[in-house]
């Protein structure tokens, strides 16, 4: 093998600014061909835009980028392409409309004097899902696909096209725990073959699980790149944040007062089935299940996001009308802090008009924005959010610091009932132990609050109390002392066929 | 509490990458002063090239001829922050022109034609808003297609010919003045004015930004979104509705076939201010500098004679030229 080749990317000094500010600082980086190499960091710290970067998606502001000796003029994927690089974003690149075989072909379909081969790229697509053993029917939309078949789909778009290095940006942010295992044997199946494969992830033990090397980086530069043989979880940590860090969350010591809410029989046709649960003040309830198990839709279903899902509700002891719309719900103390920070905030808006956004206060017509400021501020405080930091679009802002203006936005309405969607999700650790210990401390101050995480150790680490989704049934109630309280326990009633809920002892 | 684990302030531009075309806040300050510095470099030629062009006489003709594509701009500038569009906005116009004059001559009172003029533009507005909010149709083919039937209804009404009205209280609305300065002129500054106020400072507004920035977080929020798309389409109606009237008066006519290229020129005020097209950013004083730019245009074409045909060629190329502008500007930081 010759030098150059052995070499599948190289930066050297590779700089990129966005409007006057450094998002990364000359980073010097190796990636060696046929290696698993991540980059890890806390968020901000540049580990996307080194992805760009390192793709060809983004152009340097300083220094080279290599790819297999070719140097990369950078802001045309079309260029790292040719070179055998692909790259997968977390925005995947599917057209929903198009079935799973025409976005696989996407942009490199066979033809056959001029025509679309239909039966070449049938044929093909056959040979790719027998190869990554993947099965996911040809002629499905890729809309009605989830997130990780989308995502393979991606990737046998780039088997397809003979790529030499899979560049991902956080592949397994939106994938369930079993998904993930699709997505990594079909990683391992790739790099055995000699591809060479570079990732971002948030997730360290796969991390560490994965790689071949560990880069770690910090505030845009490159703090330690190594091989995986030197890492330990804590020294990632360690290098990531630049100081160490204990556990993730305590669980509150303060004991549960009266029933807050009680939802029974909560039904919608094909995804929920007889859900029942009560909440007590003080007490935050676990959700988990698996993608697809219905614990998104029970909580979207409470605060009236679901307009045909019904059940009876009780709150404070007294029968409640159903909540048929998100307004009714509110009005009535529940409050829901939707699953996507980018779905649920206004991109273009700062932090405390997305705080105000839906709510009436004021007799005024007129705004006041000392005042919305002020409040906003110190409700974003309990979540550790930097009040300095308001007045910026909250597109602009890390994805902890959306995640705060989105819980304080909510906590805003100070609610009764607090239910939390997937708080967690793709923030880095130091907001995730913020968020997590926010949500306990809600609690604290006699919040019922009901929270889900594909993170099962973040739920297991603040629940007092958890309930196991299966098939649109809750399959399992497990309180904090009892010993099922357990990942292994829990994953496994997760993967359950669904049987019908026993209550807990 | 532990400390705040995000690292500093200025790494956390970093999400804005992935999430394909990034947008910062710093082009808002470019675009800001963009504008008002072609507004001040047209100024500049326009004065050059015709030195009467900022007499107090030309002013005034400058804004009286642009009050009514001005008041229907102000209207589509708060569909296009809502994210929608109108293009019904120049037979609306006509329409409320026609049924102006024509519930005027048959009743006598020009007050009872503008009410009937407003209570048609209102009309036109609640069904584009339903088509648009409940139907859900795309606000371009929806616009377009009641376009054409508020069109027709127009010629049906007029049976294809021009009401025209004698009566001089009929030009009252047009071409009284107070305190010197002509009542449309008055009615344009007041109009912006009460816009920009709700657009900036009311709920309302702020709510109309979040519907055009992202109408499902205003759902989930528990917007009404609906019925505040909606009500943008009855505004822009009702300002449409208005502006036939003031022009109906001016000219003495009311007549079903004007206001063809309204629609188009009120979206290139506004674009040309600097409002984005993708809703949920833009502003009032934008289209309201928008409007300055493009009257000031329109009166150097005619006061260097450039024939009409010309004028359609300048005006599209500028609102082009707008439009890739700001879709270079923003792919540029992506």
């Amino acid at each position: 093998m010759n030098p150059t080749s052995e070499r599948a990317i190289v930066a050297r000094a590779a700089r990129k600014v966005f409007s006057g500010a450094v998002a990364v600082h000359g980073a010097d980086l190796h990636v060696r061909t046929g290696e698993v190499h991540a980059l890890v960091g806390e968020n901000g710290a540049g580990k996307s835009t080194l992805l760009g970067l390192l793709s060809g998606r983004l152009a340097v502001d300083g220094g080279t980028v290599e790819v297999f000796g070719h140097r990369l003029h950078g802001g045309s994927p079309r260029e790292s392409r040719a070179h055998g690089l692909v790259a997968i974003y977390q925005e995947l690149m599917m057209v929903p409309a198009l079935s799973a075989e025409a976005n696989v072909f996407l942009g490199q379909v066979s033809t056959r004097r001029g025509l679309l081969d239909r039966r070449a790229m049938r044929a093909r697509y056959h040979e790719l899902s027998a190869d990554l053993d993947v099965h996911i029917p040809p002629g499905t939309p890729a809309r009605a696909l989830s997130v990780s078949q989308q995502q393979m789909l991606e990737i046998m778009r780039g088997v397809h096209s003979d790529a030499r290095i899979l560049v991902l940006d956080e592949p397994t942010a939106a994938l369930a725990e079993h998904e993930r295992e699709t997505l990594y044997r079909v990683l391992r199946t790739l790099t055995a073959r000699g591809t060479t494969i570079v990732f971002v992830s948030h997730n360290l033990d796969e991390v560490l699980d994965l790689s071949d090397t560990i880069t770690v980086l910090r505030d845009g530069h490159v703090v330690r790149s190594a091989p995986r043989a030197e890492w330990t979880r804590p020294a990632l940590i360690e290098h990531m944040v630049g100081r160490t860090v204990g556990k993730l969350a305590e669980r509150g010591t303060h004991s549960p007062g009266d029933e807050v809410l009680a939802a029974q029989d909560v039904s919608l046709p094909g995804v929920l089935k007889d859900i029942s649960v009560t909440v007590r003040a003080g007490e935050i309830v676990g959700l988990w299940g698996l993608v697809g198990s219905g614990r998104t839709t029970f909580l979207r279903s409470l605060a009236g996001a679901e307009p045909a899902a019904t059940g009876t509700l009780r709150l404070h002891g007294r029968r409640h009308r159903w909540p048929r719309s998100i307004r009714a719900a509110v009005e009535a103390g529940i409050v829901m802090v939707p699953e996507s920070r980018k779905q649920a905030l206004v991109p273009g808006m700062d932090g405390a008009a997305n705080h105000w956004l839906g709510r009436r206060r004021s007799r005024s017509p007129l705004l006041d924005r000392r005042a919305e400021r002020a409040e906003a501020a110190t409700t974003g405080a309990f979540f550790a959010f930097d009040a300095a930091r308001l007045g910026a679009p909250v597109r602009q802002l890390s994805g902890g610091n959306q995640q705060k203006v989105l819980l304080a936005k909510w906590a805003g309405h100070r609610p009764d009932v607090f239910l939390v969607d997937e708080p967690t999700r793709g923030i880095d650790i130091g907001a995730k132990t913020e968020v997590l210990a926010s949500l306990v401390r809600l609690a604290a101050e006699g919040a019922a609050v009901i929270v889900t995480s594909s993170e099962l150790e973040e739920v297991l680490a603040i629940a007092n109390r958890l309930l196991v989704f299966a098939h649109g049934r809750v399959v399992r109630e497990i309180p904090s002392d009892d010993p099922e309280f357990h990942a292994d326990t829990v994953v496994r009633h997760g993967f359950t066929s669904g049987a019908p809920h026993e209550p807990a002892r | 509490m532990n400390q705040p684990a995000d690292l500093g302030s200025a790494p956390s531009l970093e999400p804005a990458v992935p999430a394909a075309p990034g947008r910062t806040g710093h082009r808002h300050l470019v675009s800001r002063f963009a504008m008002i510095g072609v507004l001040i470099a047209l100024t500049v030629l326009a004065t050059a090239l015709h030195p009467g062009f900022l007499s107090p006489d030309n002013l005034r003709d400058l804004l009286l001829q642009n009050t009514a594509v001005g008041i229907v701009a102000l209207g589509m500038t708060f569909v296009i922050i809502s994210g929608g569009f109108d293009l019904s906005v120049g037979a609306t116009y006509a329409l409320s022109a026609t049924v102006s004059a024509g519930v005027t001559l048959s009743t006598g009172s020009p007050s009872l034609g503008v009410l009937a003029a407003l209570g048609a533009g209102a009309a036109c507005g609640i069904v584009n808003g339903l088509l648009v909010a409940r139907l859900r149709i795309n606000p371009f083919v929806a616009t377009l297609g009641s376009a054409s039937v508020i069109s027709g209804i127009a010629l049906l009404y007029s049976h294809s010919a021009p009401f025209i009205v004698s009566d001089p209280h009929f030009k009252i609305l047009a071409r009284s003045s107070l305190a010197g300065i002509p009542t449309p002129i008055l009615i344009l500054v007041v109009t912006f004015s009460a816009g920009a106020v709700l657009l900036g400072m009311t709920r309302y507004g702020r709510n109309i930004y979040a519907v055009g920035g992202n109408s499902e977080a205003g759902w989930l929020s528990g917007l009404r979104v609906a019925r505040l798309t909606a009500s943008v389409y009855v505004m822009t109606g009702l300002l449409a509705a208005f502006a036939g009237s003031i022009d109906a008066s001016r000219l003495g006519v009311g007549q079903a076939d004007v206001g063809a290229n309204l629609a188009l020129d009120a979206i290139a005020i506004v674009i040309v201010g600097g409002t984005s097209l993708r809703g949920g950013e833009g502003a009032i004083w934008r289209s309201a500098v928008g409007l300055l730019i493009f009257a000031t245009l329109t009166n150097l074409f005619y006061s260097l004679n450039l024939s009409q045909n010309w004028q359609l060629i300048a005006k599209g190329t500028i609102v082009l030229i707008a439009v890739a502008f700001d879709a270079w500007s923003r792919h540029r930081r992506a």
